[in-house]
C-alpha cells in the first residue's frame, strides 16, 4: 500500500479508537437522583446501654482483687443492640438491630442509611432504644420538614437526634 | 463464540496490519501499548502532583488552575493522564480477551493469565482514586456510592459514607489519604505488572516507535481539541442528581445503584474468580504435548536453546557426565512444547556422520529423526513434472495441509521455528525438492511469541543456527501470514512454483560460453 495511504489510514484508525474513548470518559450522563426528590441521610454512632449491674465482690475474691482496684465490683462489659425505626408521614421507611460490635459486643454501634425522599412537607419520626432494660423507644424525634428537590438533609444522633 | 471472537480478532488484525504494517499493529502489542500508557500516566501524574492542592476547598481549585491558567502545559499533562489511562484501560481488556481467544492462557501460560486479573482490579482502584481527587459532582457521586459499598462488607466497623453526609462531615486529611492511595495503589499495580511478565523471555514493554509516537500524536490533537476537565465543584450538601460517568472505569456505579452492594460485589468477586479459574476449565482447546526431553549425550552445552526459549524453560547445568561441560536443563512447569529448542540445537542438522539423526534437545512428539523422514517421505510421493515444494507450515498459522498437491508437500507442526535452518540447505542440496517455503502465524504474533522473529533471524544470519550462505534464496520463501491468510499463501505457493519453473527453463538454455578474447599486453 502506499505510503501516504497507509499514514492516512492510521489517522482514521487512531480517529476511531480516542475520539469514542474521549466521549465515554464524561458521556452519555447518568441521572442518579429523579427530578423532584431529595436525600436524607440517617448515621448514629452511639454505645447502647450496658447489659446488667456491676455486682461487688465478695467472700473469697474480695482478698484476691488488685490492690489498686478503686471499687471493689465487677461490671458486665456486653452493650446494648440499638433499635432503630425511620418513620415518615407515619410509613415506616426503616427498622433495624444494630448490635455493638466486638468479640464481646462491648464497642459502639453504628449505622448509616441512605434515603432517597420526594421533596416537600413531611413529618419524620425517629425511634431509637438502646437499652435492652426499657420497654419501646427510648429516644425520639417527630418532626415537620420542609425538604428542597437534591436537598440532603441528615439526621445524627449526639445526646439525642437532631437535623441537620 | 470463541469462533466469533477469533473471526473478529483476525478481521482487525488484517485491516491494522494493512494500515500499520505488522511491525506497528497495535492488536499484536495491546500489552506493551498498556506498558507504555502507564508511563504517560505516571509521568503526567507527577506533573500534576505538584500543583495538586490536598484540601476540600483546594483540589477542585488546583485543577481548575492546572486546566484553565495552565491550558498549555498542566491541562495537556491532565488530558494526557486522563486519556492515557483509558486507554490503557482499553488495551489492557482486549489484551484480556484477545489471548483468551487465541487460547493463550492455560497451560504453562496460566501464570501470566492469573496474574493478571489482580491487575484489573489495581487499575479500575488507580482511576478510580484519580476522579476522586478532582472533587467534583462525579467525585461526590464516587465517594458515597463507593462508602456504601464498601459498608455493606462485615469488615467495616464504623461506616465510612459517615465521613461524606454533608460538607461538615468532610476533612481535608481525607485528601491526604486519597492522594497517598492513588500513588500507592499505581505503584503496586506497576509491581503487579512485572510480576505478570516475569515468565517470558524478551517481554515486550515497549511498543514500536512509531506506534508509540503516533498514539502520542493522536493523544495531543485529542488534549488540544477535548480537553479534559472536571465537573462543578462537590457540594454534599446538595445530593448528585445527574454526572456525567466516564464508563471505561466508572461502569460498576450504576451497577451498585441497579443491583446494591451486595449483588455487585457477588459479580464482580464472582467474575474475578471465574476469569481466575480459566486456564483450568475444560476445553476444547488442544491439549499441550509432552515436555522438551534433553539427550546429554548430544548436547554440547552451546546454550542456544537457552537463548531461544520464549518462556524460560530451560537453563543450563553442569554435564552429567563430561567434566567441565554443560548441558541444558528443562523445566515441566514452564515448558510450552513448541519445539523451538529443537530448531535451535545445532545437532539438529542431518548432514551429520550419524546412523541416525539424533539432537540434543527435542520434543517428543515431534523428534527432529521424525521431521526429517516425513519430509523424505512426502517429498518421495510427489509425483509430477512440476517443481516441487516442501511447505511447511504451523499449527497455529495459515492451513497448509489444505494446500498439498502432487508437487506439493506439506507438514504442519506445533511452530515452524521447529524446522532447523540445515533442513532447507539439506532438501534443497539432496534435490528433494526445488523450493522450499515456510510459514507460520501472522508477522509480529507468534503463537509461541518468538517463533518468526527467531527464523528471520536465522535467514539472514544474525542468529545462530544460521541458514548457509550456499542455500540459494531465491529457492526459499518465508511467509507469516497467519490462518486468516491461508488463501493467500495457496496464490503465493502458486506464485512461487511459476516463478521455480521459469528458472528451471531458464537452467535448460545452454550456457553460452562467452569469447575469451586474450589481450596482449606488449
Amino acid at each position: 500500500m502506499d505510503k501516504a495511504l497507509r499514514y492516512l489510514g492510521q489517522a482514521l484508525l487512531y480517529t476511531l479508537f480516542f475520539v469514542p474513548l474521549a466521549y465515554i470518559t464524561h458521556e452519555p450522563e447518568l441521572r442518579h437522583l429523579e427530578e423532584g426528590m431529595a436525600v436524607l441521610k440517617v448515621a448514629v454512632r452511639h454505645a447502647g446501654e450496658v447489659i446488667g449491674e456491676c455486682k461487688p465482690i465478695e467472700g473469697k475474691g474480695f482478698g484476691m482483687r488488685p490492690a489498686d482496684m478503686a471499687r471493689p465490683e465487677v461490671c458486665p462489659r456486653e452493650r446494648s443492640p440499638l433499635q432503630l425505626e425511620l418513620r415518615i408521614d407515619g410509613k415506616t421507611l426503616y427498622r433495624e438491630t444494630v448490635p455493638a460490635p466486638g468479640l464481646h459486643n462491648d464497642g459502639v454501634s453504628s449505622m448509616h442509611r441512605r434515603f432517597n425522599v420526594p421533596a416537600g412537607s413531611h413529618n419524620i419520626q425517629l425511634l431509637m432504644n438502646d437499652d435492652v432494660a426499657v420497654e419501646g423507644y427510648n429516644w425520639q424525634l417527630d418532626q415537620d420538614i420542609q425538604l428542597q428537590p437534591a436537598q440532603v438533609m441528615v439526621a445524627r444522633f449526639k445526646e439525642g437526634f437532631n437535623l441537620q | 463464540m470463541k469462533m466469533l471472537l477469533k473471526r473478529g480478532f483476525n478481521w482487525l488484525d488484517s485491516l491494522f496490519s494493512k494500515a500499520f504494517t505488522p511491525a506497528w499493529n497495535p492488536m499484536y502489542q495491546l500489552g506493551a501499548l498498556s506498558f507504555f500508557y502507564f508511563w504517560i500516566v505516571a509521568v503526567t501524574g507527577v506533573y500534576l502532583f505538584i500543583f495538586f492542592e490536598t484540601s476540600i476547598s483546594g483540589a477542585h481549585d488546583s485543577m481548575e488552575y492546572i486546566s484553565v491558567e495552565q491550558w498549555y502545559l498542566g491541562g495537556i499533562m491532565r488530558s494526557f493522564h486522563r486519556y492515557a489511562s483509558a486507554a490503557m484501560g482499553i488495551c489492557a481488556t482486549l489484551h484480556l480477551v484477545r489471548e483468551y481467544t487465541m487460547d493463550r492462557y492455560s497451560g504453562v501460560r496460566w501464570f501470566s493469565w492469573v496474574s493478571g486479573v489482580p491487575l484489573l482490579w489495581l487499575l479500575f482502584a488507580s482511576a478510580i482514586g484519580g476522579y476522586w481527587l478532582v472533587w467534583d459532582i462525579q467525585a461526590q457521586y464516587i465517594a458515597v456510592m463507593t462508602a456504601e459499598w464498601f459498608d455493606w462488607l462485615p469488615i467495616m466497623v464504623d461506616p465510612m459514607a459517615s465521613n461524606f453526609l454533608n460538607e461538615s462531615t468532610l476533612s481535608d486529611r481525607f485528601f491526604s489519604l486519597l492522594v497517598f492511595l492513588h500513588i500507592g495503589i499505581p505503584l503496586t499495580l506497576l509491581l503487579g505488572m512485572f510480576i505478570h511478565i516475569k515468565r517470558i523471555t524478551g517481554a515486550r514493554t515497549n511498543p514500536a516507535k512509531g506506534l508509540a509516537a503516533g498514539t502520542a500524536l493522536a493523544m495531543l490533537i485529542l488534549s488540544l481539541w477535548q480537553p479534559a476537565l472536571s465537573q462543578a465543584p462537590a457540594n454534599l450538601d446538595v445530593a448528585v442528581t445527574e454526572v456525567g460517568l466516564d464508563w471505561i472505569f466508572l461502569n460498576p456505579y450504576p451497577l451498585i445503584s441497579r443491583w446494591g452492594p451486595g449483588q455487585t460485589w457477588a459479580f464482580l468477586v464472582g467474575l474475578s474468580t471465574l476469569l481466575t479459574i480459566v486456564p483450568w476449565l475444560p476445553s476444547k482447546r488442544l491439549q499441550q504435548a509432552p515436555v522438551a526431553v534433553v539427550d546429554p549425550d548430544n548436547c554440547n552445552g552451546c546454550g542456544w536453546c537457552l537463548a531461544d526459549c520464549p518462556y524460560e524453560a530451560v537453563s543450563m547445568k553442569e554435564h552429567d557426565y563430561k567434566k567441565g561441560h554443560q548441558q541444558s536443563v528443562v523445566d515441566p512447569n514452564l515448558c510450552i512444547s513448541c519445539g523451538i529448542c529443537a530448531g535451535a540445537c545445532p545437532s539438529s542438522s542431518p548432514f551429520r556422520h550419524v546412523d541416525e539423526l539424533t539432537t540434543g534437545i527435542s520434543i517428543p512428539g515431534f523428534h527432529i529423526k521424525e521431521l526429517l523422514s516425513l519430509t523424505e517421505k512426502k517429498l518421495a510421493e510427489l509425483s509430477t513434472d512440476a517443481p516441487r515444494i516442501m511447505l511447511y507450515g504451523c499449527d497455529h498459522g495459515s492451513v497448509t495441509g489444505e494446500l498439498a498437491t502432487d508437487s506439493i508437500a506439506s507438514i504442519s507442526m506445533p511452530c515452524t521455528a521447529l524446522v532447523p535452518p540445515a533442513f532447507i540447505d539439506y532438501v534443497l542440496r539432496k534435490d528433494l525438492a526445488e523450493g522450499v517455503m515456510i510459514s507460520g502465524c501472522c508477522e509480529g504474533d507468534c503463537h509461541y511469541r518468538l517463533g518468526n522473529e527467531w527464523m528471520d533471524q536465522s535467514f539472514a544470519q544474525e542468529r545462530m543456527p544460521i541458514l548457509r550462505a550456499r542455500v540459494p534464496r531465491d529457492k526459499v520463501r518465508l511467509r507469516w501470514l497467519g490462518v486468516q491468510g491461508t488463501k493467500q499463501l495457496g496464490r503465493e505457493v502458486a506464485q512461487f512454483q511459476a516463478q521455480l519453473r521459469e528458472d528451471e527453463s531458464l537452467d535448460v538454455v545452454p550456457d553460452i560460453v562467452p569469447e575469451i578474447v586474450e589481450v596482449s599486453n606488449g
